[in-house]
This record gives C-alpha cells, sequence and structure tokens, in this order.
C-alpha cells in the first residue's frame, strides 16, 4: 500500500474518498466509465485524482464489444463508478490508509526524519 | 486525412520516443512514424514530417493490447475524448448494419480510437508508463467534485507548502523575533501561553512545545505543527 510521494497528493486523498480506493490496491473489481465502458481488472494504482490503473482488464466498450487489455489507465475525469469488493471491510480500508498517511507524515517523530511541515532550520 | 499537419517534434520533455509506430485511427492507417510521448503533448509524426498532436486533458484513457482476437498486432491504445476526421469503413461505430445503440451519446461525448504499433513490441510497457507519469502530470481542472480548495485553519498546511518554495517563509526564533510587531509579539506570548497550559494538562502530545521543552528548542515558532485552537486536533490518532 504505497502512500503518496506528494505532500498535496496525501492531503487531496486523506480528505476524499479516493483514500478508499488507495486502499484496495491489489483488488480484482469493475470500474464503470463515464462513457458507459466497464473495466474489469485489478487495481494496481489509484492516485488523488483518481486516475486509475488497473492490469489483466476485461474490458467492455459503450457497443458491448469485449477485450482483453494487459494494462489500463483510466483519468479520474472519466471515471463513474467503482464497484468495491464485497469482502472489503470500507471503515477499516479508510482508517489504515489514514494510518498509513500520518506514519509518512510523522515519521521518526517530530522533529525527526522526513518534515512535512519544514522549520527555518531545514530551510 | 486534413487534421494531419506539419510541424517540429516536442523539444524537451520527451518521456519515450518511439520510432518506427504505425498510427491507426478508427479503422484507418495513418502510416509509419515516430511517437513522442512528452510531457507536454502526445505527438506523431511520419517520415515526411506530417502528424498529429493529442493534449492528455483529451485523452480519456490509455492501455496496452495483447489481445490479437481484438486487434491483430500488440498496440498502445488511447481513446481521446475528440472529433477526428476519419473516413467510414467496417469498425468506426457509424457504420451502416450495425445497432447504435449509443447513438445520443456519441453527440454528447465524441470518442476517437487511436493505436500506435511499434514495431518493437516489447517497448509497449514504457510507452504505457511514459504515458501514465504525463496524465498525471495533467489533472482534470474542471474537477468540480473534489473540493481543494481546503479552506479553514486546519487546512492551512497547504498554504505552508505553497510558501515553502523558493520563497523563505519561516524565520529563526531569533529573527522572527525582532520582525514581530508589538501586537505580534503579545499573539505570540498568548499563543504560546495557551499551548503550553491546554496541551501540558490534557496529555502528554508526542512532540508539541511546552514551557519546558522550548528551553531545549531553539525554535519556538513552529506554530504551524501544533493547533492553535486547543483541542483542534483532539480526534486526530497521535499514538502510533
Amino acid at each position: 500500500m504505497e502512500i503518496s510521494h506528494s505532500v498535496k497528493e496525501r492531503t487531496i486523498a486523506e480528505n476524499s474518498l479516493v483514500i478508499l480506493l488507495q486502499g484496495i490496491h491489489g483488488y480484482v473489481t469493475t470500474v464503470d466509465l463515464r462513457d458507459e465502458s466497464t473495466a474489469l481488472g485489478r487495481i494496481t494504482n489509484v492516485d488523488a485524482f483518481m486516475n486509475i490503473r488497473l492490469a489483466e482488464v476485461t474490458f467492455t466498450d459503450r457497443q458491448g464489444r469485449v477485450s482483453q487489455l494487459d494494462d489500463l489507465f483510466v483519468t479520474g475525469r472519466n471515471v463513474r463508478y467503482v464497484h468495491i469488493p464485497d469482502e472489503v471491510d470500507i471503515k477499516a480500508t479508510v482508517e489504515k490508509q489514514l494510518q498509513l498517511i500520518h506514519k509518512v507524515r510523522y515519521f521518526g517523530g517530530r522533529d525527526k526524519g522526513r518534515k512535512e511541515f519544514p522549520t527555518a532550520r531545514h530551510k | 486525412m486534413s487534421f494531419l499537419k506539419r510541424f517540429p517534434p516536442p523539444a524537451e520533455g520527451i518521456r519515450q520516443q518511439q520510432p518506427d509506430t504505425e498510427a491507426v485511427l478508427g479503422g484507418r492507417g495513418l502510416g509509419t512514424g515516430t511517437l513522442y510521448i512528452a510531457e507536454s503533448r502526445l505527438s506523431w509524426l511520419d517520415k515526411s514530417g506530417l502528424g498529429f498532436s493529442l493534449d492528455y486533458p483529451t485523452i480519456s484513457l490509455h492501455a496496452v493490447s495483447r489481445d490479437l482476437n481484438a486487434y491483430p498486432w500488440e498496440h498502445l491504445y488511447v481513446m481521446v475524448n475528440a472529433k477526428f476526421e476519419e473516413e467510414e469503413t467496417k469498425e468506426t461505430p457509424m457504420a451502416e448494419g450495425e445497432e447504435e445503440e449509443d447513438s445520443d451519446d456519441d453527440d454528447i461525448e465524441p470518442i476517437a480510437e487511436f493505436r500506435f504499433v511499434p514495431s518493437d513490441k516489447s517497448a509497449l510497457e514504457a510507452m504505457f508508463s511514459a504515458m501514465c507519469e504525463c496524465q498525471a502530470l495533467h489533472p482534470d481542472p474542471d474537477d468540480e467534485d473534489s473540493d481543494n480548495d481546503y479552506e479553514g485553519e486546519e487546512y492551512d498546511v497547504e498554504a505552508h507548502e505553497q510558501g515553502q518554495g523558493d520563497i523563505p517563509s519561516f524565520y529563526t526564533y531569533e529573527e522572527g523575533l525582532s520582525h514581530l510587531t508589538a501586537e505580534g509579539q503579545a499573539t505570540l506570548e498568548r499563543l504560546e501561553g495557551m499551548l503550553a497550559q491546554s496541551v501540558s494538562s490534557q496529555y502528554n502530545m508526542a512532540g508539541v512545545r511546552t514551557e519546558d521543552s522550548v528551553r531545549e528548542f531553539e525554535d519556538g515558532m513552529e506554530v504551524d505543527t501544533t493547533p492553535v485552537v486547543a483541542g483542534q486536533f483532539e480526534d486526530a490518532e497521535v499514538d502510533h
């Protein structure tokens, strides 16, 4: 469960349900697109802008034609729904992701490690 | 194909350049040329210098297709949210004989399907990744749903981050003190007092400066990590 290296992306994720999608990396599920095509595959990455990367995808286009795609990247703008697998505990997933973000932010304690909010010392 | 134009290839920010790549729009081949996956846009130019560019915000999705049943060659598939001129062939959605279930959609949502077929199949993953990276550089400006403004004290972290670029917006304790007006000084004292009082009495929050710890650390100006209003982050998980 890789947390973004970008402070901005972490902040965005922390404040939206994208954080839930980031918690289901590795699950196989269906993404419904805005143009009514669907992509069924394994989620390999979701970024703060809800761009979704899927692997081993069965893609059904809006005409109903089915094809296999090895790797698919959908822009967040074009995502309509992401089906959350039944076995996923949504609340627990969100909490776990938040914890991971906080771990990164406060790594090594307040005064050591990566500084999220730098002080004069790190000018 | 009147949408093909002559232009120089991108000069900078090229993440992947793939020569000997055929471009196909819908059902029609456009010839063989070089695909430039640059940070600013996706460009393809044939040997005579004619080609086209696609802006990342118009690209809905892209994928690596190795399904030879769907298309006879392994390729990079790119779906674009725009209309491009193309001759009608059997494969285009508007061809006769095919059911047009989504004919209304075609008006609202123009779709163009590009395929880039490199002669070097092994380059497909790199091409795909390069495109993912470039797409990430172009977040949707029309995104109304997600509130990225983050107004309010709690989210002032954004303002701090933006301020941290080239312009030093932080002072050392001594420097800062000398820049304070009388009012600023009074505010500082009040805040530090409030902080020391409320926080040390509640519970020991990791790393929070109290009267005692201030002597250990030089800069007492680190107000951006501590709540201005005591108890603001009460519900935050501090004990990891």
